[in-house]
């Protein structure tokens, strides 16, 4: 059963929430037959992808999972990609054809409705706006541009092709993300006046991306897609040119949610970083970054930190702190959680409970007829009921097909995205200049 | 001794090893890495404990009903098929549903479809005996592509993967037993995994009885991959001597030791490894 309290939205984010029959109904096969039409259609829409590296293969295992749609196209520029996501997909009986340009694939499949783009972010622009022009829908990975001006380009593009663009910030699509603003945050105001926010995303130090030595590829082909050598392909997500950095790689998810759940924008933003572990990149390694937000009842101010030093603190999460309680958001389930001030008493635990918004976590009284005395007992532990078990970005996909199909809205447009890329572009700039920035409610939008 | 980097990873609930020699230093670290990245994908792919794991929703399975898998869950189920068969089911990556359900649930994959259909029971499985090993396997076939050969890899210091031996080496000096172990063999091109009840005790089931296996105190594993020699040596521990030595006659490349007068003794027709 779907929970009943899940509305629509959440409902077709996610076609696969608490309950395995529809689990199953979202992921079974097709019973082996693949679908007879070649025609791309509504019911079973064609599509390339473009870009087979570190997030093209996540995109891919979801993709796999969603009926009615098609990959028929692959394209990537490094044939070590190419060739590797050829030979996964023949695996599973899914011959593509393979592309190194993807101009050569516009203009070669002549039978597509939509592109999902995972490439580095400096190549999102011209690709998506190509292929708006070229009458495709798009599903474009965030972020949406390594600078404001391209990203606005997509959005313009949306707009005059009247073609969908969809931003890969897969959380918007989250159920456990949709239905906690929707239940807990809005309708039960579970934090009370919203006053801090704070997100963080830390990953140890890592290798930087190597390659295998006979796959290099040439250093004209190199040059001509704007790389000046194989590291600077590889680890692009560092460098100027190609793309943002750690506050835009990972802090574009998360500071996407402070603009979604705060439900504006920040009129102001300060910062500080620097390059100051790794010494063959571009951006900052680490940053630190404070945005004020002018919510209704008074200011909220939202501290970010992204590390790629350590992995401390717990990871990468959001959470949101008001004067009656903190929901603490992640896409890794486990770190969510729920916490109540003693002062909130105009809802209950119990109330809360009783309307399906929290949950109860698990007690071991499997004998009711015994009790044990030991130490104090702590207070009942409460979570967020919604578990889907999905991989993360599927719902977001289904959530673009669905757009495509008429059958949904979408959850990340272009437009509304593009709030959010002008955010993270301005803590970048913050910190780049050691000073406060003013962010004004019209700048942000393109 | 020429120069090997060692690169220290966790993941599956282990400690997890790559040692690549006859490269420098960077490259070999790169590689290490990209093996590395690989493992956590396999991870969360194969992971029972992952909730959005292709693993983790076999368990809504009601019989008849099927689900599509994704290509490494697919291949990983295949194996594990092809081993429970081979040892009769001595090795079952469903022995622990026994803890809850009065038999063994029963399963099968659709080829073509790369689909599993649950066909009784319901489907609890534990890729834990068998996940790393395949973790191992897809490892080394990407170091291969780097042109690493030279490695050893290792998880969890059960199951041991060794590529070309390290120059002027006969082979990666391997002890069955504990730290420093005195029986030792060369290892290269072959994999090597060991069971037993010495460090987490009776925790192998019986996939017939749901017990505790009990029939010997250690055994290990030898076979061209590591899926297969974590597999055979699970399933070596719920044996009698007699059937390993009827599991055995299916197939040339696996070696079995067992541990017998504080020694492993082995069994199988598979050329004994030199001694280190």
């Amino acid at each position: 059963m779907v929970d009943p309290l899940l509305n629509r939205r959440e409902f077709i984010a996610t076609t696969a929430v608490a309950g395995a029959g529809l689990l199953l109904e979202a992921c079974k096969s097709d019973s082996g037959k693949k679908p007879a039409a070649t025609k791309s259609s509504l019911n079973t829409i064609n599509f390339a992808l473009v870009g087979y590296g570190e997030e093209g293969k996540v995109l891919l295992e979801s993709l796999l999972n969603i009926e009615g749609v098609r990959l028929v196209a692959l394209c990537d520029i490094w044939e070590y990609h190419r060739n590797e996501g050829a030979r996964y997909l023949q695996k599973l009986g899914n011959e593509v054809r393979v592309y190194e340009n993807y101009e050569d694939l516009l203009a070669k499949e002549k039978d597509l409705q939509a592109v999902v783009i995972a490439t580095p972010d400096f190549c999102h622009a011209p690709m998506t706006n190509t292929c708006l022009k070229a009458g495709l829908h798009v599903y474009c990975e965030k972020s949406m541009s390594n600078t404001i001006d391209g990203a606005r380009s997509m959005v313009h593009a949306m707009r005059e092709t009247g073609k969908l663009l969809q931003i890969g910030h897969q959380r918007r699509s989250n159920p456990r993300y949709l239905f906690t603003l929707n239940r807990l945050l809005h309708e039960a105001q579970f934090c009370g006046r919203i006053t801090a926010a704070q997100a963080q995303w830390n990953r140890a130090v890592k290798e930087d991306f190597g390659w295998p030595k006979k796959y290099e590829m040439p250093a004209g082909m190199l040059a001509k897609y704007g790389y000046r050598d194989m590291h600077q392909f590889r680890n692009w997500r560092w460098f100027k040119g190609l793309g943002g950095g750690p506050l835009s790689d990972l802090g574009s998810h998360q500071i996407d949610i402070f603009n979604w759940w705060l439900g504006v924008t920040p009129k102001s933003v300060i910062a500080s970083g620097g390059l100051d572990y790794y010494k063959n990149h571009d951006w900052p390694d680490n940053a630190m970054v404070i945005y004020e937000y002018p919510l209704a009842q008074g200011v909220a101010r939202a501290f970010y930190q992204v590390q790629t030093t350590t992995s401390s603190g717990g990871g990468y999460f959001e959470t949101f702190m008001g004067g009656d309680g903190t929901i603490k958001m992640s896409e890794d389930p486990s770190l969510c959680a729920i916490y109540r001030e003693a002062r909130a008493t105009a809802v209950s635990w119990d109330d809360l409970a009783g309307k399906g918004y929290v949950r109860a976590r698990a007690a071991s009284a499997a004998d009711a007829a015994k009790v044990d005395v030991r130490e104090t007992a702590q207070l009942a532990e409460y979570e967020i009921p919604v578990f889907f078990n999905k991989p993360p970005h599927q719902p977001h996909l289904e959530n673009f097909f669905n757009a495509i199909r008429g059958t949904a809205k979408l959850n990340c447009p272009g437009d509304e995205a593009f709030s959010s890329e002008y955010t993270i572009h301005k803590a970048n700039e913050a910190v780049a200049a050691e000073t406060r920035i003013a962010i004004t409610a019209e700048e942000v939008k393109a | 001794m020429p120069d090997i980097h060692q690169f220290n990873h966790h993941a599956m609930a282990t400690y997890f090893e790559v040692r690549i020699t006859g490269q420098e230093q960077t490259y070999a670290a790169q590689a290490a890495q990209a093996a590395l990245d690989l493992l956590d994908r396999l991870e969360s792919q194969l992971s029972r404990f992952r909730p959005n794991s292709a693993i983790a929703q076999l368990g809504g399975l009601a019989p008849g009903e099927k689900i599509c898998l994704n290509e490494p869950a697919f291949a990983c189920l295949e194996i594990a098929k092809k081993m429970e068969l081979a040892t009769r089911n001595a090795f079952s990556i469903t022995a622990a549903a026994l803890q809850t359900q009065s038999c063994l649930p029963q399963w099968s994959l659709l080829h073509g479809e790369s689909s599993i259909r649950c066909e009784s029971g319901r489907l609890e499985f534990d890729l834990g005996a068998i996940g790393k090993g395949f973790a191992l396997d897809r490892m080394a076939a990407l170091l291969r592509n780097w042109d690493c050969p030279a490695f050893l890899l290792v998880a969890g210091g059960s199951s041991i993967l060794a590529g070309d031996a390290p120059e002027d080496a006969a082979g990666w000096s391997c002890g069955l037993g504990d730290d420093d172990a005195t029986q030792r063999i060369s290892l290269s091109h072959a994999s090597l995994s060991g069971s037993g009840l010495a460090v987490k005790g009776s925790h192998i089931l019986d996939p017939h009885t749901g017990q505790p296996a009990l029939q010997q105190n250690r055994t290990w594993a030898l076979a061209d991959t590591a899926a297969e020699s974590d597999a055979l040596s699970t399933a070596c521990m719920v044996l009698s001597e007699p059937e390993i030595k009827e599991v055995l006659t299916q197939d040339q490349s696996w070696l079995i030791f067992i541990e017998s007068d504080g020694a492993a003794q082995p069994m199988g027709s598979r050329a004994l490894p030199l001694q280190a």
